[in-house]
């Protein structure tokens, strides 16, 4: 019982761990701000694919230095 | 089972960000103009602290700044401070980038090159302000950029803790 108990509170614990382990953080994103890691050259087009980008990876803040989005803007 | 539920509690507050109400984090970090001064929290006790942290590279930053260097004129630096904590990976970015908006440097501007403030307030976004009172404790948090409408607010609250 007490070793469920332990298994259960360390799974709590990491799962609790996890957003942080693979988000990248928003004060993490200086080079993802650079010019080069824009989708497109076209300063229009590339708000709109990474627009795009952020529906199809259903992925989180990648592309600004605010949260991400749902998609549903 | 008393014990562990305990430590198991107390490792959740470790990771816990700091709230309104709660003391703010405390730090010592260089001067972003002069890297052999550093500036330590507690020299900041009995001012009304409004501190942010920014970067070159974020366009809220860049957009807020100018309203920050208003805000901090309309007020005495021993009452009402705007502390800036500047994580970008190379202090010349933010000097590059102060040296448009704030050439009288009228700011104080600490770099923090490891990100701590950030990463101790487990910012959700950039940039992040804290107003911090007298006492040292976190009185408002603000996520994102502030406009004028924002400025305005902010500055009744400081005029509210300033007792004005």
């Amino acid at each position: 019982m007490k070793k469920v108990t332990i298994l259960l509170l360390f799974a709590l614990f990491i799962s609790a761990c996890s957003d942080k382990l693979v988000r990248v953080m928003p004060y993490e994103k200086e080079y993802f701000a650079q010019d080069k890691m824009s989708l497109s050259p076209i300063s229009e087009r590339a708000e709109q694919e990474g627009h795009i980008f952020l529906i199809r990876e259903a992925s989180a803040g990648g592309e600004s230095s605010f949260q991400g989005g749902c998609g549903c803007r | 089972m008393k014990k562990l539920l305990s430590i198991f509690l107390l490792s959740i507050a470790l990771f816990a960000a700091p709230r309104v109400g709660d003391d703010a984090v405390k730090f010592e970090l260089p001067d972003i103009y002069a890297q052999n001064k550093s500036l330590k929290s507690e020299s900041l006790h009995g001012k009304v602290v409004l501190l942010n942290m920014w970067a070159s590279w974020c366009s809220g930053c860049q957009e807020e700044m100018p309203l920050f260097v208003q805000l901090q004129s309309e007020f005495s630096r021993s009452e009402f401070e705007i502390v800036l904590a500047n994580i970008d990976n190379e202090a010349k970015n933010g000097i590059d980038f102060l040296s448009k908006v704030d050439a009288k440097r009228s700011l104080k501007t600490l770099y923090d090159s490891q990100k701590s403030l950030p990463k101790a307030y487990q910012c959700p976004g950039m940039p992040s302000s804290f107003l911090i009172n007298q006492n040292g404790k976190i009185v408002d948090v603000y996520i994102g950029s502030l406009d004028t409408d924002g400025i305005s607010k902010l500055k009744q609250t400081i005029k509210k803790l300033l007792g004005k």
